[in-house]
């Protein structure tokens, strides 16, 4: 668990670094594919968890690139590029990976964490999933950021809770894909009415 | 019982199937006629609940009497839209009501949670419906800033759901009523945690200062039947939220930052900032917007004093807040489509030359200002007084200056518009309007 714990958070770090949103939403199948055998490695296996291993598969690892796969296709090359990382983004993202440390050590005591390595992956990339946001501009970027910190958060719950109840767990998945389909086709709208994929350009152009 | 109050938003989706086939010219009115009979099948449904002091079945009764208004208006703003997709609009009309109505019922923390991220996507795509570029940057704007609220939130639930993973009780685990029984199981710092990513997160939701970003933006811009719900209904249910929330898992009021702590200090920002932006408003329903950050802010402070009164007084402000709001912001769709503007200094002579729109926009506008003996003023003197007798002296200074300011910035904009002087060609007036809202 730990190593596909350890890929994600290496895949939330590609996905900071990287500039052509279609590696992104590779980047983004490698994550749902990991977090799928992470189901699959959990003890017991139940009938519940292959089922969520499944959906998760499907969701994470299919629907979800798929749509926005589809979304990039229709642009011509120069509208799938995102502007370079910030200076400040290298900084803000080394000491928020190290600020996790801190709070393992406020935490610890309490006995709340089981394990340790899948909740540092799993805070980290939540933090480097924010990062992107706040960094990043292309509306893709911006997606694939939300789904990068949820995906962050099935890897912070397995550290605390082990598992989480299926009904948390679905209506979680549903509510990820009915987002990523509605910013999806929010994404071909801007692009198609502002000319353009960056949403900071977007504020100016709304006149 | 929220699967039977869930019947009707799905039959208002089963009439948009069946009814646009059948009779579709009839389509909006049996819409709004069917959301009136669940209106007041529900008073009758749950009248023993209603009358024995159950407030969250008068926040049910009060969602689907905003979404009778919501249906009624949509006939009227439909007419007025015709670009607008009309099956489209419902089907996402309709998952919007469900999820407030889920809201409004949940009596389980991760419920309510998926039941508010639904209703930021279903409205959402209602924005989008608008079709111009003020929608696409408001809508994107309100679902990713809404979205990372919603993740901080459930960042904290799963904190609490981990404490609470020995009962062995699954999603029951977090029903207010076992968080409550089993709040002292939870250890202090993780109380502490979850209470401050909660607040925050669903605080994005209802709109609370400084997490209100998306706020003006979404309102103004979305369909006027929609703005209602969203600002008279979804503010106040997740307020709602974050106090049963905080009613649950209590913190020690001499801890730093516990929930009423946060309750208080968001309430009274969103209080002040919410009332200076009154005053420079030029867009209605940015003007209405920023007003909804402000009555918010109050219910929050209703909520961060704590007691049975002052708790009380929120549900009033909340009740009466919705009623109006909703009335303002369909109204605002209906004038703006008039004067073919949504400013404001373009909205003049209004009582000439729209008497029936004017008045009912003037009653409502006395009413959100809070002057007697109109609702408003009760609620907020109620607060007034829980602030007085809990000794927070500073928030009842701002809260008082506020609500003096407001009261001026609103009978301003109301004057201005009722007796100000013409800037409207006279040709515009009074023409029939298709959909030709100038948004610049």
């Amino acid at each position: 668990m730990g190593i596909t714990a350890l890929i994600v958070f290496i895949a939330s770090m590609g996905m900071l670094l990287v500039r052509n949103v279609t590696h992104t939403v590779w980047l983004l199948a490698v994550e749902g594919v990991a977090l799928s055998v992470m189901v699959f490695l959990s003890r017991p296996i139940t009938l519940e968890q292959t089922v969520i291993g499944l959906v998760t598969i499907f969701i994470k690892a299919g629907v979800i690139p798929f749509t926005m796969n589809r979304v990039t296709l229709t642009w011509p090359q120069a509208y799938r590029t995102d502007r370079p990382l910030p200076w400040w983004g290298y900084l803000a993202g080394i000491a928020l990976v190290l600020s996790v440390t801190h709070i393992i050590h406020l935490l610890s005591p309490v006995g709340i964490i089981h394990h340790r390595d899948l909740f540092f992956y799993g805070l980290a990339s939540i933090y480097l999933g924010l990062l992107q946001m706040i960094s990043r501009r292309h509306v893709l970027s911006q997606v694939g950021s939300l789904i990068a910190v949820e995906n962050a958060l099935v890897i912070l719950a397995a550290s605390v809770a082990g598992q989480l109840p299926m009904f948390m767990e679905f209506g979680m998945l549903i509510d990820l894909l009915v987002a990523v389909v509605i910013l999806s086709w929010i994404s071909r709208l801007v692009h198609h009415q502002f000319n353009t994929t960056d949403v900071t350009v977007m504020r100016f152009l709304r006149r | 019982m929220v699967i039977l109050a869930g019947l009707g938003p799905i039959g208002v989706m089963a009439l948009v199937v069946a009814g646009n086939r059948l009779m579709p010219k009839w389509l909006p009115i049996m819409i709004a006629v069917w959301v009136t009979i669940v209106w007041i099948a529900t008073g009758l449904y749950f009248y023993h609940d209603i009358t024995h002091g159950k407030w969250y079945m008068w926040l049910l009764l009060l969602v689907d009497l905003i979404a009778a208004g919501s249906a009624w208006d949509s006939i009227w703003w439909i007419r007025e839209h015709q670009t607008i997709k009309r099956l489209r609009y419902y089907v996402w009309w309709a998952f919007f009501w469900l999820a407030l109505i889920i809201i409004a019922t949940a009596g389980n923390l991760v419920l309510a949670w998926l039941a508010i991220e639904f209703s930021t996507l279903a409205s959402g795509a209602l924005i989008v419906e608008m079709g111009h570029r003020r929608a696409l940057e408001a809508a994107w704007k309100y679902i990713v800033v809404a979205s990372v609220g919603m993740l901080m939130a459930i960042i904290g639930i799963v904190f609490l759901y981990a404490s609470l993973q020995f009962e062995h009780m699954g999603w029951n685990t977090l029903d207010y009523s076992n968080l409550h029984a089993h709040y002292l199981a939870i250890s202090p710092i993780v109380r502490k945690m979850a209470t401050i990513l909660i607040v925050c997160g669903i605080g994005t939701k209802a709109g609370l200062v400084p997490f209100h970003t998306w706020l003006p933006d979404a309102h103004s811009v979305a369909p006027s039947p929609v703005s209602g719900l969203l600002s008279g209904i979804l503010l106040g249910v997740s307020l709602v939220t974050i106090q049963h929330f905080v009613a649950a898992v209590p913190l020690s009021s001499h801890v730093f930052l516990s929930g009423q702590h946060l309750l208080l200090l968001f309430g009274i920002l969103s209080v002040v900032v919410g009332t200076l932006a009154l005053l420079v408003q030029k867009d209605i329903k940015r003007m209405l917007a920023y007003s909804s950050i402000e009555q918010v802010g109050i219910m929050a402070i209703g909520f961060g004093i704590g007691t049975p009164f002052a708790q009380e007084a929120v549900i009033w402000q909340l009740v009466f807040h919705a009623i109006i709001k909703s009335g303002l912001f369909y109204i605002s769709g209906h004038l703006s489509v008039r004067y073919h503007s949504i400013h404001l200094p373009q909205m003049s002579n209004m009582f000439q030359r729209h008497r029936g729109l004017a008045v009912t926009w003037a009653t409502f506008i006395i009413a959100l200002a809070g002057l007697p003996p109109l609702g408003l003023a009760y609620s907020e003197w109620m607060i007034l007084y829980g602030l007085w007798s809990s000794h927070l002296w500073v928030i009842l200074a701002l809260l008082s200056l506020s609500l003096i300011l407001g009261f001026a910035a609103l009978m301003h904009h109301l004057l201005g518009g009722m007796w100000g002087r013409t800037n409207q060609p006279e040709d515009l007036v009074g023409i029939a309007v298709t959909g030709g809202v100038s948004h610049e």
